[in-house]
């Protein structure tokens, strides 16, 4: 699981559907292998407890209620808060309910845009607004679902960081291309991070420097619709149900956290054309590719 | 006006309660910092440098521009541009004699005379030349890595083409690599009013009967190297290389001198032309060059020292020997002063006469080019680099070279005894490169 990457040594496992990388500058080997274990140990358990894919764990206990109440633990109950506050700061377009969108919606890069109709049945069943959430309990009304995989994998390179950071701060944490450096490299150099182009799978777009904090990145490179010359990116609008227009086809932002970077990435593409003066009104500093 | 307003809704401020929630989530009291900065896309080197021979010979403006691109991960594209321009007056291998020399120059169509007992420079040198490089580099596998090139350039008279490949693999934990290198080349060569016949006498105005066309020839290098850590402060590194150049491997533009065996007077050359006797000179056509080469790079305290040496023999007889030194004073990490000591000697290739003897059997191969004979040199510099605060890097060189050969050799007959048959050349190098981009 550990090998040699230059001067640094590198973990490597999968988790959340995606390739993790755990860098670490210390020259030490036993720090190395803790700090692996570590960050893998806790990409798993966020993936095992929140994953909507998974049988038994608390998403799907919600999502099976059929309307009766639900008592959720402390760390749902923060994600859960935390999602609502999205839900207000973006006027309703941060919504984990809308992945029964996706019922619809196949971003398998075909031309199968859904019918009107089609789109129009599941609105009644996406709206952060028509669930009664006071923590602890939750109440979906029946048929509803959510989904917090939005949130998941920005919040586990956080919770891990958090876990490795009295073990080692010479290290960066790379969940699936989310990205936290805990602090530079031995020596104070920074990590040298690619960003991958969205026309050429493999090329690296651009390089950024990273010293201390996160980088997220949100896009449809390989996840769209093409009918009749229009494309349609999986980023939807749950008021409407349908693609935002106009957006980039990947933003990343840079910030303290990487909850902060993938949140401020993911509200920015939901702006569709707007995503880059969104960003600026943020004092967000970030790189988008059209 | 509606409009307007809901697009300022749409983009309202939400940094500050979306960090608040956010440390909420993580519980977090105080969010850490970020630190990120884009890298340019290229790493450029340019740089211009300027040699200057003395006594009004060869004077060389050059100016380099050298791009690197990460394209992939860990895979390099690397472009080079080189323009150089060259003028002044070139050595075109005569003896100074006690009288008044008159040569014809290369294209045929004009002549120049040398004073007497002055050195014979031909003052027509003047070139433009333009080089452009494209390298490619990549891992293969987790140990080696490999770079593939194809170089190109073109001067007035001058076309050269080459293509190279290296491979270098770690071993020993990344300790030892062992490197090898194939480059070819091929040259052709058309040269101001043709390629004389090997040993055939200079005419006059006009005359080009003893010159033919165009030549080529195709050069082999083949190249191992060790490069070893031996602990935190040392390296060492060894290389051995082979070079085999094969065709025209004579400089069209030099000549030797015949002179009278006993007076050492230059003899009268074709009839009607109106000069003396000078031989177009004439090499081997084909050459094999073998050197080894080691280097020794040690840090003291952060300084670092460099030294090298070189031994280069080929089977045109000519040996020589290059130590190097170079001891780089570090001032923090910013700035560094670098002097440089550089000590070359060769001996003389087999077929290097100074002069040609009236009435002797006219022999294989000839040459006075003083690049193929016995020869002393001393490089002297210093050079000073400083980073700027913004990462970027330039730098200063100034150089001194002094080339001492055998003013008086044996072949000193009569009247050459009070001449000078191997001038010393003294040249000054001043470089200045700036380096910018991602680095």
């Amino acid at each position: 699981m550990l090998s040699r990457r230059g001067s640094n040594w590198l973990g490597l496992f999968q988790a959340m559907a995606s390739s993790c990388e755990v860098h670490v500058g210390d020259a030490d080997r036993a720090i190395a292998e803790r700090v692996a274990a570590l960050a893998a140990a806790e990409a798993q358990r966020i993936e095992a407890k929140f994953s909507r894919y998974r049988r038994g764990n608390i998403i799907d206990t919600i999502n099976t209620a059929g309307g009766r109440p639900i008592v959720v633990d402390d760390e749902t109950a923060r994600l859960l808060d935390y999602a609502t506050r999205l839900h207000e700061l973006s006027d309703g377009m941060f919504d984990i309910t809308s992945g029964v969108l996706r019922r619809a919606w196949r971003f398998d890069g075909s031309d199968r845009v859904p019918s009107a109709e089609a789109v129009a049945a599941l609105l009644p069943i996406v709206g952060w607004d028509k669930v009664s959430w006071r923590a602890p309990e939750l109440t979906l009304p029946p048929g509803m679902e959510i989904d917090l995989g939005g949130i998941g994998k920005e919040y586990a390179v956080d919770s891990a960081a958090a876990l490795v950071r009295p073990v080692s701060t010479q290290c960066l944490l790379n969940f699936g291309g989310d990205l936290l450096a805990l602090g530079p490299q031995y020596g104070g150099a920074p990590w040298r991070v690619g960003v991958e182009s969205v026309s050429d799978a493999g090329a690296v777009a651009r390089h950024i420097e990273l010293t201390i904090g996160a980088l997220a990145t949100s896009g449809d490179s390989r996840r769209f619709l093409l009918k009749d010359g229009k494309r349609y990116c999986h980023v939807l609008d749950p008021r409407s149900g349908w693609p935002v227009v106009g957006a980039p086809r990947s933003v990343t932002v840079a910030a303290a956290t990487c909850t902060e970077a993938g949140m401020l990435a993911t509200l920015a593409l939901l702006q569709g054309a707007d995503a880059e003066a969104f960003l600026e009104a943020q004092g967000a500093q970030f790189w988008a590719l059209r | 006006m509606q409009l307007k307003a809901r697009r300022n809704a749409k983009l309202r401020e939400i940094g500050t309660p979306l960090a608040a929630a956010t440390c909420a989530l993580l519980g977090q009291a105080a969010p850490a910092s970020v630190q990120a900065q884009e890298l340019m896309p290229w790493d450029v080197d340019t740089s211009m440098l300027v040699y200057s021979e003395s006594d009004g010979r060869v004077q060389d403006l050059s100016l380099n521009l050298r791009a690197r691109k990460e394209m992939r991960e860990e895979k390099f594209l690397d472009l080079s541009l080189t323009l150089d321009s060259l003028t002044g007056a070139s050595p075109n291998g005569a003896a100074p004699a006690g009288v008044v020399q008159t040569f014809t120059n290369p294209s045929g169509n004009a002549q120049y005379s040398i004073a007497s007992g002055e050195q014979v420079l031909d003052p027509s040198f003047l070139d433009t030349r333009t080089a452009v490089a494209a390298n490619w580099e990549m891992p293969v596998g987790r140990l080696s890595l490999l770079s593939v090139g194809a170089s190109l350039s073109d001067e007035f008279d001058y076309t050269h083409l080459g293509l190279n490949a290296n491979l270098a693999r770690d071993f020993n934990n990344r300790n030892t690599t062992l490197s090898f290198g194939v480059a070819l080349a091929n040259d052709s060569i058309d040269p101001v009013g043709g390629s004389p016949v090997g040993l055939a006498p200079m005419l006059g105005l006009g005359n080009n009967s003893n010159k033919r066309g165009d030549e080529s020839k195709d050069v082999t290098d083949f190249l191992i190297g060790l490069t070893q850590v031996l602990n935190r402060h040392t390296i060492v590194q060894f290389n051995y290389s082979l070079s085999q150049s094969d065709g025209y491997l004579t400089d069209p533009y030099k000549v030797l001198s015949v002179v009278d065996p006993v007076t050492g007077n230059p003899v009268a050359g074709p009839a009607g032309s109106g000069l003396f006797r000078y031989l177009y000179e004439s090499r081997p056509d084909s050459r094999d060059k073998q050197s080894l080469f080691g280097l020794l790079k040690r840090d003291f305290n952060g300084d670092v020292l460099e030294a090298s040496y070189r031994y280069m023999t080929d089977d045109w007889g000519v040996d020589s020997h290059t130590v190097e030194l170079r001891y780089r004073f570090n001032f923090g990490a910013a700035r560094y002063l670098q002097p440089h000591v550089r000590f070359y000697q060769q001996t003389a290739a087999d077929f290097y006469k100074t002069v040609m003897f009236a009435g002797a059997p006219l022999p294989a191969y000839a040459s006075a080019d003083h690049r193929l004979g016995e020869f002393d040199g001393v490089t002297l510099g210093l050079k000073y680099g400083q980073q700027t605060t913004r990462g970027s890097e330039w730098s200063a060189r100034i150089e001194y070279y002094t080339q001492s050969g055998n003013a008086s050799p044996g072949s000193a007959v009569g009247s050459l005894a009070n001449l000078d048959l191997y001038p010393d050349l003294n040249a000054l190098i001043a470089q200045f490169s700036y380096k910018f981009g991602r680095r």
